[in-house]
């Protein structure tokens, strides 16, 4: 297995910036999101006998850096939703994005504003991917849920833009 | 329906992945690749202690059972033929007892006399008995045992004797 090393690096070299970002965004810790990736790698070389050619190697490690992060964030006891929240029904067509300010550094930073639950929501659909069902399957929430999360979270996120180009200006 | 963020965020993807983890990660990884690669033979040590602890603990608990187990060894363990010298004066013993126990109420005296000497008799025939399953020479326990018990018989006859000529003497006195 020695000569496995140089693979491995070349892996991490492929994966690592992405997978950070990824860690980071949910975690919003670079700390954290560090040590995440470290055992997400240490997990992923140490069990890739696991891994079947299903999914691509850097799905399955994605799947792996998610899990990670979301057990990191549950560890702060952070909820994903409150109580209240859950009956509400989502309502996609009552927001309208079409005058928000698109600029991918500030829609960036403004993410990191947003609270822990929003945050997750919307990075897991808007930026990794993931539709509602697979998010409520991550987050251990129901569907609805995540839509009302997920929309909750895009007019905080406007609010936030909307702020920051006032005070810019 | 209204997708311009979502849109936007797909066609700039490349924008949002811009942080950098620290140089120093790949070093910590692989300081982890190597510690779990050293992890296997001490593994293998730790079950192997394991399984000799297993065996130590099973061997010991078979000594003791043994011990225990040696801890009622008869007569008969050692020889046969003393062994059935040894029920036969048992038995023998017994019946003078009973014979001797008829008596008791007559001359309660010479009774508790009796059967205080019997009872050290008695005794040691249970040191005896405890010292055979140790006894570097258990024939020679055994002898001595089968030994005693004889002693305990031919006592019980003279006793019996005594006590009928007691008996014998008073009721000729009564008389």
């Amino acid at each position: 297995m020695q000569g496995s090393r140089a693979a491995q690096f070349e892996l991490y070299k492929l994966y690592a910036k992405a997978m950070y970002n990824v860690a980071l965004r949910i975690l919003n810790y670079e700390e954290e999101a560090e040590d995440v990736l470290q055992e997400a790698f240490l997990d992923a070389f140490t069990r890739i006998v696991d891994f079947r050619q299903e999914t691509t190697f850097g799905l399955w490690l994605k799947q792996i850096v998610i899990n990670k992060s979301i057990n990191y964030l549950r560890k702060r006891k952070m909820e994903f939703v409150s109580t209240d929240e859950i009956s509400e029904v989502p309502d996609e067509d009552s927001f309208d994005d079409s005058e928000m300010r698109l600029q991918a550094e500030e829609i960036r930073q403004a993410i990191t504003q947003l609270p822990d639950g929003y945050r997750v929501v919307l990075s897991l659909y808007l930026l990794e991917g993931y539709d509602h069902e697979e998010i409520a399957h991550i987050l251990k929430i129901s569907e609805n849920t995540s839509r009302t999360q997920y929309m909750r979270a895009k007019k905080k996120l406007k609010i936030i833009l909307e702020t920051k180009g006032m005070r810019d200006e | 329906m209204n997708n311009r963020l979502e849109t936007f965020v797909k066609g700039n993807r490349k924008a949002f992945d811009i942080m950098e983890p620290s140089a120093e990660l790949w070093a910590k990884i692989e300081q982890g690749l190597d510690k779990k690669k050293k992890k296997k033979p001490v593994k293998l040590y730790l079950w192997m202690s394991a399984a000799a602890a297993i065996v130590v603990i099973f061997s010991l608990a078979w000594l003791y059972v043994g011990k225990l187990q040696n801890k009622d060894l008869e007569i008969a363990d050692v020889s046969a033929s003393y062994a059935k010298k040894e029920v036969h004066f048992a038995g023998l013993i017994t019946e003078k007892r009973d014979s001797l126990a008829i008596f008791a109420s007559a001359n309660p005296e010479l009774y508790k006399k009796f059967t205080a000497d019997l009872r050290k008799l008695d005794e040691d025939y249970e040191k005896l008995k405890a010292e055979l399953p140790t006894s570097p020479n258990q024939t020679f326990v055994v002898k001595a045992m089968v030994k005693n018990r004889e002693i305990q018989l031919q006592l019980l006859k003279q006793q019996l004797l005594i006590i009928n000529q007691v008996d014998d003497y008073k009721r000729v006195n009564q008389i």
